[in-house]
This record gives structure tokens, sequence and C-alpha cells, in this order.
């Protein structure tokens, strides 16, 4: 069963009135809504809008079950963009879901990820009393940051029913460079390189099979070409048949593939790790789909296999990793929890939680 | 931060006393800059700590006697003037609390002795070079002798230059440029009587007319740095009797010594010669600095190149701002290759008589400002102050290095004459 | 302080736990902790513990906890918002002597510190590999990252790459109860809620930070420093709106009005225009290619913003000049005055212009001195109000300025503080931001961590303990509007 608030104060009574609810905003990571038995689910998609967005300021203030796509365009329209890159835009991710699920694509590169563009925040507690946090101007010290802590928080500290961001001027010309190199080990090296380099990427993503590196540069269209061919000498100028440029429609049309993670049948996971890490993995790793972004520091991993067989090689990387959603052959209602791998639970955590949802309505274990 | 100070009993020293430590905003930036902190990392023993203490103590609500140990620690290398925004008088408060506090303090017997004996040598050429040569004497001795003697005996030479009685005028060679008076120095003539003899021949090369004025004295930095202020007066008195008022500029080429000197101002404030003595500090500058000023005539490039670091002294680079100028003099010199020092703004741990009241601390801060010299790879230390020189020679040895360390007028000196 | 408190058992046990020398309760040893960069506020501690590795800070904490002794954990000192204050009768916990880099890792671009390292100390050590510590408050080669992470400190350079918070990757903290967490990781990226953002900007709230990984960044190839000087304080800040509207992103922004300028040239002899009403720095920095297109409209923009002078840095020299007269700024302003307050607040950047206008006629109406120094950029306003603490009624007038002010930028959209905390100077302005349910929510976060309130007690939150005052009451209590009971 479904419930779906139109306004906040109907947030606040369901908090009330149900023992475990579960938010959802557009559905599009399956394996984080999609309910246990006890759980009611809380569809925010009523709760849609832009509030406040004033260009000039390079803020806006929306409600938690706006869709992704529909603040892309307006921001569009003025030449900005959101710069942490969220994926499932097409699919249908609202920005409150983003925020829960803590997930940034490959442009994060440039400038960070979701927790370095959250400003404020409102959210429902596990009592019904709607709290805000942080403002809407660019920089604020004043109080806990608890917009920071609702990034990953899967719903579980509170429902979201508001966020502020920062946003930026996207660049006025972007260019892609796909660079395949003889080995990963290769690939990794210039990946090192150009990671403390002085060139700036707007991404910077790694594939292993076959082992390649693209490179989005984005600014003014006037330096971009010196910019390109400045980065080719500094790759040793690669042979036509190991390099790439896109640009214009294709090189956009790129983009909006990769922010689908769409890699057919499996499970979708996402991995914080670091390069120095990734060889290790790769020697474990088959066949899967997957994907390195942010100079190797965010892999997206398709996983075909049983979960528990990932839990275990995770563990054994000393990685961690969060299901996000699965597909018709790979169930998502038996995961045991979308958290594999090292578990990361710690005293300070489970106090702040408990703080904030003393009854554990929003804990999907009993 | 609210502020009581006495101000109208305490009189014009309180005038000064109060202005710096009202000045202080205690943003802390002074904490990097000064040598005690980056050494003991107590508020106490920095800047801002002491200006606290100082300020505590005037205002009546800390006893004088359990603030002394700290403000003691201080070397006085005004590193802190330098780093602080606000423009806090440091060297000026703390020279004249110095001075304020120095007869109330309950000083042992063995202090006394210890002080009087320094107060009562140093500032004297030929007593210093009779406490010299028995101090070689004690040198035999030094494995016996108690631990508060040995710091004073580690820096004496191992043998000591023959005193060479300095001429009342030296003539400018070519055409006269500038007469100037200059100021002998008082240890330095015993230690390193080069020091005044090559200044002499590199301000003669250059058209100066030097005159050494005969009734000349201690300049009394000594003393007003360590609280003596009846003595500094005394001192600066018969300076400011001593030096004609018909000349361009009066010279040191002791950095401790102009500082001293330019800061008579303070030390006669409230004073009958107070006039006299703002006219005297006008017309003090470092030698380097004239010279800069001047136009130095070029000398002849050097047989070979010479990695050479500079060492800032305290008392030019902090307490006169004079940093540029000897470089620029140096660089002036064809096959000098300057280096700069890493930390070159923290002090050696010389500072007057530091080097013998506070021996740990300085010895801890010579040991640093060694490694830092020898890091550089310079084949030669170049500085502009006595008590840098002894300090750098005596931590470079001790750390096994014998890399020559010379007055900055004595490597101009040897230039000229090839 | 809660009645179980029992100092004399802990100095007692400190002293078994610490050598003598590291354990400081003498008059003329706690004297100089009174105060840190707010001399507005002065509190006497029992003792400082002076630690020199990781687990004296731990012990020290457990001991604390045992005794039920508050505790401040402080780096130099250089608070604005009095967030480094002792608590009256606490334990003051100095970690500048815990200043090692523990590591330095070029290739995945991360260093690890101790919360004494000195900020700018991380961009020295990571120079050689052409690498940068982004964050640059103008305390830098002062402040150390523990403070630094305690009070999410801002700077200049906030603009593109954030505040601390956004530089800072993990941290092993000890809480108020004397556990050990890791809070973080090693990535960029992270799972779960973010208990480090969390954890960043909690004022010391909720424990120590005795191991801080930061991320660091590649030194940009290019920096062009422009300086425009304007007639009016009003043109530089629209100037500021056009610079952003026009799609630019500089690495920095910033204004000084003409009082700062004179404070910083007298301080540092920058080679500021000393005739200006207002300078605008904007530095942009980035690939040279970039960089040198990116000047071209940028001089575009600033030419119709109707400057009369207008210079580009030619070096790195006078890059280095301008900065360090815009850095040293604040303290510069003590030369103008006996006495400032400095405040922090943040407006929209399209209100900037309102906000200076109104603290002009704020300014007149109290009859006070206020210069202007800000990261224009952020709308991060630091009005530094001038009054003379021996003049009778002065502060208190000062005091209710500041006030309006802050009560000026949360009306305006903004907050109480940008990037110096709420401390102890602005904890009564709290509730301007923030309604009772959301302050409680606050609390319960604070409880949760510290049930005893040990962690420096009293900040932060409104009508915390009353904090010592070197000034007697505040003119909001001796009015009756605040209360610290």
């Amino acid at each position: 069963m479904a419930l779906k608030p139109a306004f906040v104060t109907e947030v606040q009574e369901a908090v009330r009135a149900h023992a475990k609810l579960l938010p959802r905003g557009g559905g599009t990571k399956t394996a984080l809504s999609t309910p246990r038995a006890e759980q009611t689910v809380l569809d925010m998609t009523g709760l849609s809008g832009m509030l406040e967005y004033d260009p000039g300021e390079f803020v806006f203030v929306a409600q938690a079950g706006t869709p992704v796509a529909e603040v892309e365009k307006l921001l569009g329209q003025h030449g900005q963009y959101l710069p942490f890159d969220p994926p499932f835009v097409e699919a249908g991710a609202t920005l409150g879901g983003t925020v829960a699920a803590g997930l940034s694509g490959p442009l994060r590169q440039r400038y960070g990820g979701v927790r370095d563009f959250i400003l404020g925040v409102k959210f429902v507690d596990g009592q019904g009393n709607l709290i805000k946090g942080g403002g809407k101007v660019v920089k604020n010290a004043a109080g806990f940051d608890t917009p920071k802590l609702m990034v990953g928080s899967l719903g579980r500290l509170g429902i979201l029913t508001e966020l502020a961001f920062k946003v930026f001027p996207f660049p006025k010309a972007t260019a892609t460079l796909k660079v395949t190199f003889g080995s990963l080990e290769a690939a990794l090296e210039a990946l090192y390189k150009l990671a403390v380099s002085q060139f700036e990427f707007y991404a910077l993503d790694l594939e292993a099979h076959p082992a390649t590196l693209t490179l989005r540069l984005g600014g003014l269209s006037e330096a971009l070409p010196v910019r390109l061919e400045r980065l080719l000498g500094f790759l040793g100028n690669p042979a036509e048949d190991r390099r790439l440029v896109l640009e214009g429609e294709p090189e956009r049309g790129y983009w909006r593939g990769v922010n689908r993670l769409e890699f057919g049948e499996g499970y979708l996971v996402k991995i914080p790790i670091q390069p120095k890490k990734i060889l290790a993995l790769e020697t474990a790793l088959s066949t899967q789909a997957r994907c390195y972004l942010s100079a190797g520091n965010l892999l997206y991993l398709n996983w075909l296999e049983p979960i528990a067989e990932l839990d275990s090689l995770l563990k054994t990387q000393g990685l961690s990793g969060l299901v996000l959603r699965g597909s018709t052959s790979h169930d998502v209602t038996s995961l045991e929890s979308p958290f594999i791998g090292v578990n990361l639970e710690q005293a300070f955590g489970n106090r702040v939680t408990a703080a904030l949802d003393p009854s554990r309505r929003f804990s999907p274990e009993p | 931060m609210q502020h009581k100070i006495p101000v109208s009993q305490l009189g014009p020293q309180g005038e000064i006393m109060a202005h710096a430590i009202e000045a202080c905003v205690h943003c802390g930036f002074c904490l990097p800059a000064c040598p005690t902190y980056t050494v003991l990392g107590e508020e106490m023993d920095s800047p801002r700590g002491r200006i606290f203490l100082m300020k505590e103590v005037l205002e009546g609500g800390l006893n004088l006697e359990e603030a002394t140990p700290y403000l003691d620690k201080c070397l006085g290398c005004v590193g802190c003037v330098t780093a602080c925004p606000s423009g806090v008088a440091y060297g000026e408060l703390i020279s004249t609390f110095r001075g304020w506090s120095e007869p109330k303090r309950q000083r042992t017997p063995f202090q006394k002795v210890f002080r009087m004996a320094i107060q009562e040598t140093l500032p004297y050429p030929s007593r210093f070079r009779t406490a010299a040569t028995l101090g070689k004497l004690g040198k035999l001795m030094q494995p016996v002798l108690p631990q508060f003697l040995q710091a004073p005996l580690n820096l004496l030479p191992d043998e000591l230059p023959m005193a060479q009685p300095l001429p009342e005028v030296i003539p400018a060679e070519g055409a006269r440029r500038a007469k100037v008076a200059f100021l002998a120095g008082c240890a330095q003539q015993v230690l390193q009587p080069n020091f005044n003899w090559a200044t002499l021949r590199v301000l003669a090369k250059n058209g100066v007319e030097v005159v050494i004025p005969k009734g000349q004295g201690c300049c009394g930095a000594l003393s007003m740095h360590t609280g003596e202020r009846e003595r500094a007066l005394g001192f600066a008195r018969n300076n400011l009797e001593a030096f004609p008022p018909d000349v361009d500029a009066i010279i040191t080429n002791a950095a401790g010594c102009g500082s001293g000197l330019k800061e008579y101002h303070i030390l006669f404030h409230g004073e009958p010669e107070s006039a006299l003595a703002d006219g005297f500090v006008k017309k003090v500058k470092d030698v380097s600095v004239f010279l800069a000023e001047l136009g130095l005539k070029e000398p002849p490039a050097l047989k070979q190149p010479l990695k050479v670091a500079y060492h800032d002294a305290c008392h030019l680079a902090h307490a006169q701002g004079v940093r540029a100028e000897p470089r620029k003099l140096l660089k002036s010199i064809p096959g000098v290759e300057l280096l700069e020092i890493a930390e070159g703004e923290l002090c050696c741990g010389s500072a007057g008589t530091y080097n013998l009241e506070q021996p740990a601390i300085a010895a801890t801060l010579g040991e640093r400002k060694a490694r830092n010299i020898i890091a550089t790879g310079a084949r030669l230390i170049v500085t502009g102050n006595i008590g840098c020189f002894t300090q750098i020679q005596t931590h470079l040895r001790k750390l096994g290095k014998e890399i020559p360390v010379m007055h900055t007028l004595e490597l101009l000196d040897k230039a000229y004459s090839g | 302080m809660s009645l179980s408190a029992n100092p004399a058992g802990l100095l007692a046990d400190l002293a078994r736990a610490l050598p003598q020398e590291r354990l400081l309760s003498q008059p003329a040893q706690l004297t100089p902790y009174e105060s840190d960069a707010l001399t507005a506020f002065r509190a006497r501690p029992c003792a400082v513990v002076l630690p020199e590795t990781s687990q004296e800070v731990l012990e020290t904490v457990r001991l604390c906890a045992k005794h039920q002794v508050p505790f401040l954990a402080r780096g130099s000192g250089t608070s604005l918002s009095g967030g480094s204050l002792p608590i009256d009768g606490g334990v003051v916990i100095g970690l500048n002597r815990l200043n090692k880099l523990l590591k330095l890792d070029p290739q995945e671009r991360i260093a690890v510190v101790q919360p004494g390292f000195i900020n700018l100390h991380v961009s020295n050590a990571a120079a050689p590999y052409g690498l940068y510590y982004a964050p640059d408050p103008s305390s830098q080669p002062v402040s150390t990252i523990g403070g630094n992470l305690a009070f999410n400190s801002g700077g200049a350079h906030c603009l593109k790459y954030g505040m601390t918070s956004n530089h800072v990757l993990g941290a092993k903290v000890v809480l108020p109860t004397g556990e050990v967490v890791e809070l973080g990781g090693e990535s960029l990226e992270g799972l779960g809620p973010d208990w480090l953002g969390l954890f960043v900007g909690s004022e010391g709230l909720m424990g120590i930070a005795l191991e801080i990984r930061l991320r660091l960044l590649p030194k940009p190839e290019k920096y062009h420093t422009l300086l425009a000087a304007y007639d009016s304080l009003g043109k530089a800040g629209e100037a500021v709106a056009a610079v952003v509207a026009s799609g630019l992103l500089p690495g920095a922004m910033e204004i000084m009005d003409s009082l700062a300028i004179e404070a910083a040239e007298a301080a540092v002899h920058a080679g500021y225009p000393m005739e200006a009403r207002a300078l605008l720095i904007v530095e942009l920095e980035g690939e040279t290619p970039q960089v040198e297109a990116e000047a071209k409209y940028l001089s575009e923009v600033i030419a119709q913003s109707g400057p009369y002078e207008v210079r580009v840095a030619k070096d790195n020299d006078e890059r280095m000049r301008i900065w360090k007269g815009r850095k040293a700024a604040f303290s510069a302003v003590g030369r103008l005055s006996p006495d400032y307050i400095v405040q922090d607040g943040v407006v929209p950047r399209s209100k900037l212009g309102q906000a200076l206008s109104e603290i002009e006629r704020l300014s007149h109406q109290h009859g006070l001195r206020v210069a202007n120094v800000f990261h224009a950029g952020d709308g991060n306003l630091h009005p530094l109000i001038l009054y003379d603490g021996k003049i009778a009624g002065e502060l208190e007038r000062g005091e209710v300025l500041a006030g309006e002010i802050l009560k000026m930028c949360v009306a305006l959209g903004g907050t109480i503080t940008g990037e110096h905390g709420v401390g102890m100077e602005k904890k009564e302005y709290m509730p301007e931001m923030f309604t009772p349910q959301d302050l409680e929510a606050m609390h319960r976060i604070h409880r949760s961590v510290d049930p005893d309130e040990l962690s420096n007690r009293g900040k932060m939150f409104p009508s915390g303990e009353a904090p010592a005052l070197s000034h007697g009451a505040h003119p909001l209590e001796q009015a009756g509007v605040i209360s610290r009971e």
C-alpha cells in the first residue's frame, strides 16, 4: 500500500500514523524503494515543484519529489546545471531520491558530488516534526550540517520534503576525448598523471575492457581546440585508432547514455573506491559491465551473480557497496540489506539515528 | 578586550606599554613567527600570550614574579612585529616593560651577580677582552664547570684576535660622496675586529669619509633590552653628546646596535633629551642601507661562482625592516649566487645576551638554524650581526660543518680586494 | 557545570597521566588561554593540557568524562566567534603539539594530518607535487586543520571548490564519551548517511578529531588576478553581480571598502589605490588558454561596471601582495580602532548592494564606523564594527549594531554566519534562523553523541551556560531581550 501526500503536513501525519515507513521518489533505485512487508510506502512525487529560483543567484529551492529532469530543464534554460550530475534523470529520478541515495555522476569530477552542492534541507523526523537545516545561500556555518547528513541516508533519518542547492554555469562548449590503452595498468598510469596535472576535467572516467579513459573538457569555445591539442600532446599524441573526439550532439548523446547506467540484467551497485584499489579488484572481475567515474573514485558495477558473492568479494578488497537496483532476473525483494561489503556501522551513526528516529519508523529492521 | 592599565600612575613609560597592549587584537598571526612558541608550543611563550601577561601584571591581576619566567624567555627578536597586521609595537612594549619591572623583581644573589657581570663586561671592549681572555682559561676547565657557565664559554673563540685600535678619521678614496659617523660596537671589536676594518675599507672605497667619535660607548641596547633602563639612559646620553651633528648619517654594522640606537626616542620618551634623541634616530642607518642608497661601486667578479646564504639578523630584518638592501649589495658582486634559508624569519637564538640567560632554548634554535642553513648547500654564510655570527658558527661546528661565516661587509671587502 | 563535576579529582588523575610540564594550572599559565581571537569574552579554565599523542588526548577526554568536567579542544585559538573560548572551570586541551603530517600521498592526492597541523603547512608540504589544499581562511598561516574542521572554515577561494567540509575525506574522532570512531573514508564518494559531513562544522560539540584525511587539488596552471577600484561601494557590489551573471566562475571575488583599504595598506603596503572607496579583487584560475580567454570577458564585464582604475597582477609577487593585503585586513583594522567586532553574515549575492547600504545606514544611526572587507562572490559579508572599549557605551552600541546587521542578513534570506561559526558570539541569534523545533532536533543529535554536554559546552546553542563576560552583561540581556540562564 502507498500513501501519496500532497502537503508536508500530510507527511507529518503519515509518520505519526505508521510504525514503518519507506519514502519513495521516482522509484528508479528499486533496491532502495521496494518496501518490506511491514513498510508503508510514502510516494513523495506529490510534493513536487520548484519553490525558488533566481538564475542570477545560482541557487534554487525545490520540493523533494521534484523530478531531476524538470530541474535540469529549467536550469538549462539559463545556461546552468547540477554540477554533481545525478544519474537516472530520464528514468524519472527525483531530487529527494538522489540525495537519499547519495548519487552523483561523471561530472562530479569537476566540482564535487551531491554532498558538495546541497545547501539546505527540510525533513520530517521520526516523531513527525518538520525540521530545517542549513539555508539557501552558498555559504552557511550556522548550526549542524544536517543537509550533508541527509546525503546517502536512504530515508532512514527522516523524510526529505524540501531541498536547496547551489548550481553553476554550464560550460559554453564541451568536448570529449576517448583514449584506449594497451593495458589497464597503462590506463591507470595515465589516469594518475592526468589527475595531478593542471588539466581540468569535467569527467575523467575509466573503463577496464578495453582499457579506456574518457576525458571531458569544458569552457569557452575559443580555448577548447588548443586545450584539446595540449591534452593530446600530454598523452603522447595517441594514434588515430586509439582515440576518438566527440563534440556537439554526439557528445551530449554519449553522456546521456552514461547517465542511464543501463547495463541490462543484473544488480547495479555503487562502490566508492580509490584508484589504488582498482587493479586488485579488476583481477577478481570478469565480464561484468562497469564504469569507474571521477578519476577512479566511484564505481558503478553491474553484477550478474548472486549478491552474496559480491558481498564477500568486496569484503576481501576492503570495499563497501550499495545495491541500487535489480532487474527482472535479479530480484531485490530478497536482499537482506542494500549495503554490502565492509560494514560501515559505528557508534556515532547509531546514536544520531536513534536521536532522529527513536521509534525506528524508518528502519527496515523490525 | 577591556583594558584598565593605570597609565596615569605609570607615567610616560606606561603610555608606551598601554598603547602597544591595546593595539593587540589577539588574532594569533604572531604565533608562527615566534621562536619560543615554535619551540615550546605554549600560549604564554607567544607574543600574544606575553602581551596578555604584561597586561594582567600592569592591571594588578597577576603577580609579576608569576609572569616573569615566560617574559624572560622572550628573545626580543621582534619577529612578531613583522608578522603583526595590527601594528603592535611589541619591541617597545617588552623593552619598556622590562625597564619598568626590573627594579621590582626579586632576583637571587646568583642571578644578580650573573646579570651584573654581563652588564659590567659586554658593553666595555677592554673589560670584555680581559674577561674573554680569562674565559680561555675557563675553556680548559670547561668539563668540570657547572652548566650555567658552559653557555658563555661555548660561544668564545679559541683564539682571540689582537686588539687593533681604530683611527678617528678615515678619509674617502677619490671624490668624497658622503661623510658619516661610525659606531664601533662593543663585543665585535674584541671578537671580530675585521668586521669594522672591512666596513671602513668598503666605505672609503665608495668615497665615504668616516669619523669614529672618540667619546662613543655602548649603544645601550643590551641594558635596554634586559630592563636596565637607567644604565641604558647613561649610555645613550653619552652617545647623544659624542656623535657630531655635521654628518650625513650615523652608521652601524651591527644589527643589534642599529636597532638599539633607533630606539633612543622610546628610551627618552618623556625625558628632557626627547627632541635631541628624535633627531639622532633619524640619522641612524645600517651600513648596508647606507651603501645601497648611496649606490655601490661595482666590485670585480669573483674568481669562481660562490653559493652564499644570507642570514637575516632579527635586529636588521624585524627590528629595522632591513631585508632587501644587504641582499642587493651581495647580488651586486658578480659570481655570487644568493640562497634563501628556510624559516629565515626565525631567530637563530643568539639575541643579545639570550644565549647566556636561556641557553637551552638558544641552543635548540641555534641547531634548527644551523640545519636549515646546511640544507641550502651554501658554501658561505653571510650575516650582518656579531651575535648571529657567533651563534651560527658555534652550531654549525656542533653539527660538524665548517662552513665559513662572514659579515656582509667582509664579503664586499674581499670582493674589492680580489 | 553539572553537580557531579569533580575538577579536583580530574586534576589529580591528569597529574598522574601527564608529565608535569604538560599540565598547566598556574595563573600565569592559564591567563593567556582565557581568550581566542574574539577578545570580548574571557573565561578561566581549571587546567590546560598539552597532549603530544592521540593516546594522551583520548586519556584526557576519558578522564574528563569520568569526572564530568567539560573540556574544550583548541588549536591556535584564532576563532573569531569565541569558538575556542575556554569553558569556565573546564579543561582546555591544546592540540597545537599534535602537529604531524602523518601521510602525504601525492598519487592519491591525499594528506593525513594531526589536528594541530597548520593549514598553510598542508599546501607547503604538497607544493613539490604540484598540489595544494584549497580552503584558505585568512588565518591560514596560523590556524590548525583541527580548528578549521570544527568550524568548517572558509576563505577567499571558496567560490569554486567550497569550504573545509568539501575537502575533508575522513577523520578519526574521539567522542565525548571516550569512544573512538572513524568517519568518512578514503574515497571522494561515500555510502550511508554523511556522518563526517555532520561532524565537520559541529563546533567541537561532538568530540575531537585525532587524525584528519584531506583531499589535495592540483595547483591551477594560471592565475589572473584583477584589481578594480571604484568610487562607490555600490558599484563594486554591482560588478560582482555582473561577473556572476556573466557565467564566469572566478576562484575568488573580494571587496574591501576605504577603511579596510587604509588599514591593509598600512599593514602590508600592498600598493592598493588609496583613494578608492571600494576595491574589487577578482581572480580567475585554471588552464592557461581557458583563463586567458576568460580574462577577455572579465575585462569587458569589469569595464562596464564603471571602475576608475583596473590593474592586473603582472607576476606572482604582485598577486601575493594583493592577497596579503586582503588577508591581513581584519587584524590590520586594529590600527584604525582599539577595538572592533567582526560579523560574518551572508546575503544572497543579488542583495549585496541593498545589504551594504543598510549597513551604512545602521553605521550612521549608531554613530560607529564600520569597515567592510568580504567574500563578495559568496555574498559573505564581514562588517567590522569599530569602537573604543574605553569610551562608555561604545561596546554596547557596537553589539546592538552587530545584532541588527545579523537580523538584516536573515531577513534578506541569508544566514548569521558564513564561515566563522556561531561559537559564543552569535548563539543568541540562532533563533533568528531556526525554529525551536529545529534547534531541539539539533540538541537531540548533540545529546545523543554527548549526553553530558562535556565537549565545548555552552557554545552554538542559545541559552547555554552563561559565559564569563569581560565586559558585564550583554546589552540585549540588560534590555531583557535575551537571557543566558
